[in-house]
């Protein structure tokens, strides 16, 4: 990116994806057209745009698919721009990063050395046998600056020794990590899928529910069958909730393959496929028992899902039109009675506890609730997402890549020794390309116990 | 009186009033004393703060609900300024410069006077709803607030930038005791550096709780897309020092804008739209 301006190949498109430019103006864009999904209600009906809009914004809204901002065809559209730039950026910082990674420290001449940002010079007069004090220095140097090579150089010998060379990948995995991230949000929307399942208790299925954005309903198969046997809800005192949980069982070809109690953060897997807790309803299950006047009798058995029964030898039809669950304390159902041809029909009361006799035709009926309770339903989300992995890697590229950028520094010494006329001359040199006042200090310690050596030679 | 947390808690709020006000006479006057004084008060506060942090957590304990005091938005009004006070004083420790202070301090004030005297903001201690029962709460909150506070303290940095103008001496008593723009230039850019880093992790720690709670990483809620937006605002803050002419004032005015992003990220979106995080909201 650096070497935007220095580019020697001519290709104006390359430039142009590759320039940094180019990226602040996505990161613009992004910003500011990323706010429209937030303000504007997302994945309503196209009536209610037109609705509560107008006809304008409302073409605008349909044209632009701002109901689903962040699929919209511009939107991803500057997404695959933003990966072209990357990928670009990329590529072409390579070569240059693997410069300045491979570059030899070692590679440089005494004078390459004198200009470096850190550095320091001591001529020592040789009253001392050099052999020694030589080898004292550049055992302090190693010492306090770590492990390092040397090499022969301008008639002396050079010294060096780097840590965090690694720092120049850390800009370069963070924009890695981001299109791996990317890789794994295409990967599962290609490959996997998301849905529901509403599940009474001690009820399974083999299949999930999907609702598409026109509200056309899918059904996708588990491959194997999932079954609730029981659902909690509990509250605080306060009323706030406080524990959902639904226990279920996997049934792979009839036979119970795994079991688990699920909660809102601590899901099921099974196969790939996910179960999370997301939601419940209580429903009413009633059991009324009928008896008619010749001494026949009926129980009838009522949920929301089979609101209504016939009673085919007295040509009735009753059904459930609302459940109370506390009327005076105890249950209540709204009952329909009529004939199965549905021409005639009363509606009633019944309370737990108390018979009720009624008159319909020429019946004489006693009613009685022999249960009523609520069953819980609970409400699950499904979800495959084979991608998952592949963005969780790309979070963690992107968090160590931050990591080497803020704490990592390529930090460099250097040691020359070497004959200046009948002198010693040590020279030590440094460079770093992170938090200098740090390596300053470092640099200042170490030049310190060499000025002290040399001075007590 | 009864001594309770929220009771400690805006108590700092007056400390921290009274150590923003030190540090203003600080800049004016720059006796060595005063700025002495400046520090000790602020840490005298956090300290404070801190004890009514602890103590809160004990409390929920003692109430039988038991979770750190990261839950509902005065929890974590307070936990900002916490932390935007600490961001300071490492700054402070680290570049000797007290005057930022004036510019710093303000913001911890703000956040934490809000809390406690808002009649918008509930201080009393609630327990813990299903979606919030994880330990990712602990990391989600921690690291976002990380963030947050860094960019308040990059914000100031910013204004800082703004008024010190040009000029290495400017004549003007109160400009030339702020540090050179080289220097709060470089101090804002570390200063974003590290708070885009926690950023980034609160996002990610977010979307590996969401994923776990709600079967999906990302879901376009509007909290979400707008911390998206501010890390869109301070990518565009780092690379701009790679653009020739951005660096400098543009950069500190994306330091400001970038706060404001963070502000909205913040309250906005609790206030003005729903989504997942209304749990944000009382």
């Amino acid at each position: 990116m650096k070497s935007n301006k220095s580019s020697q190949d001519g290709n104006i498109v390359i430039r142009f994806f590759s320039s940094v430019k180019l990226a602040i103006f996505l990161f613009i864009v992004l910003a500011i057209t990323s706010i429209i999904g937030t303000v504007l209600p997302q994945g309503e009906s196209l009536q209610f745009y037109l609705e509560n809009y107008g006809p304008f914004w409302f073409k605008v809204i349909r044209t632009l698919h701002l109901y689903d901002t962040y699929h919209a065809w511009w939107y991803l559209t500057l997404m695959a721009l933003f990966s072209i730039n990357l990928i670009v950026c990329t590529i072409k910082r390579l070569p240059y990063t693997l410069r300045l990674f491979r570059k030899d420290g070692l590679n440089l001449s005494k004078d390459d050395i004198l200009r470096r940002p850190f550095k320091n010079s001591w001529l020592v007069p040789q009253r001392t046998n050099p052999v020694d004090i030589k080898k004292e220095i550049k055992g302090l140097f190693y010492e306090r600056a770590g492990k390092g090579r040397s090499k022969n150089v301008d008639g002396g010998e050079l010294h060096f020794v780097e840590k965090g060379k690694w720092n120049y990948w850390g800009v370069y995995l963070i924009h890695v990590s981001v299109l791996v991230i990317f890789a794994g949000a295409i990967i599962g929307s290609f490959m996997g899928f998301k849905g529901r399942v509403m599940l009474l208790e001690g009820e399974s299925t083999d299949h999930a529910i999907k609702t598409d954005a026109h509200g056309n309903i899918k059904k996708i198969p588990l491959g194997f069958e999932v079954k609730c046997e029981k659902f909690v809800v509990d509250f605080y005192p306060n009323g706030a909730p406080k524990l959902f949980k639904s226990d279920l069982v996997i049934l792979n070809n009839g036979k119970e393959v795994l079991k688990k109690s699920i909660l809102v953060n601590d899901p099921l897997t099974y196969q790939g496929v996910t179960f999370y807790q997301s939601s419940y309803q209580s429903v009413p299950d009633v059991k009324i028992k009928v008896v008619s006047s010749d001494g026949m009798q009926k129980i009838v058995h009522l949920s929301a899902f089979r609101d209504r029964e016939t009673w085919k030898e007295k040509g009735l039809l009753i059904g459930m039109m609302k459940f109370l669950p506390k009327v005076h304390g105890a249950p209540a159902v709204r009952l329909y009675i009529g004939d199965i041809g549905g021409r005639d029909g009363d509606a009633i009361w019944l309370l737990s506890g108390h018979e009720r006799e009624e008159k319909f035709g020429d019946l004489n009926l006693k009613l009685s609730l022999l249960e009523a309770q609520e069953r819980y339903m609970t409400g699950l989300q499904v979800k495959k997402d084979p991608g998952v992995l592949v963005v969780w890697l790309g979070c963690f590229m992107m968090v160590a890549g931050f990591a080497i950028v803020f704490w990592v520094g390529h930090n460099r010494f250097w040691l020359w020794l070497g004959e200046d006329g009948k002198k010693l001359n040590v020279i030590l040199a440094g460079q770093t390309n992170k938090n200098k006042v740090h390596f300053e200090k470092e640099f200042k310690k170490l030049s310190h116990e060499i000025q002290k050596r040399i001075g007590e030679a | 009186m009864d001594v309770n947390s929220s009771y400690l808690l805006s108590l700092t709020t007056f400390v921290y009033l009274g150590a923003a006000a030190i540090y203003l006479v600080y800049w004016i006057f720059r006796l060595e004393k005063i700025g002495i004084l400046g520090t000790i008060v602020t840490l005298g506060g956090f300290l404070l703060e801190t004890a009514g942090i602890i103590l809160r957590w004990i409390e929920s304990y003692q109430l039988g609900y038991g979770h750190a005091p990261l839950s509902n938005l005065y929890e974590s009004l307070v936990f900002f300024s916490w932390v935007t006070i600490l961001v300071y004083l490492v700054i402070e420790f680290k570049t000797k410069n007290r005057v930022i202070g004036a510019f710093a301090t303000p913001f911890a004030c703000l956040a934490i006077a809000y809390a406690s005297f808002s009649p918008n903001v509930e201080d009393s201690i609630q327990p813990l709803i299903p979606a919030l029962q994880s330990n990712w709460l602990l990391a989600h909150v921690i690291t976002c607030f990380l963030g947050y506070a860094s960019f308040a303290v990059a914000c100031g940095l910013g204004i800082m930038y703004l008024i010190r103008g040009d000029k290495v001496k400017s004549g003007n008593y109160l400009l030339d005791a702020l540090p050179t723009r080289r220097v709060i230039d470089d101090l804002m850019h570390q200063t974003i550096i590290f708070g885009f880093l926690w950023l980034t992790v609160g996002i990610i720690t977010g979307a590996v709780w969401a994923n776990q709670a709600w079967g999906t990483y990302w879901s376009w809620d509007p909290k979400e897309t707008w911390s998206l937006i501010t890390w869109f605002v301070y990518a565009t803050a780092l690379h701009a020092r790679f653009v020739r002419g951005w660096a400098g004032k543009k950069i500190a005015y994306l330091s400001i804008i970038g706060f404001i992003s963070v502000i909205f990220t913040y309250f906005g979106v609790n206030f003005l739209l729903s989504g997942l995080h209304s749990y944000g909201s009382s």
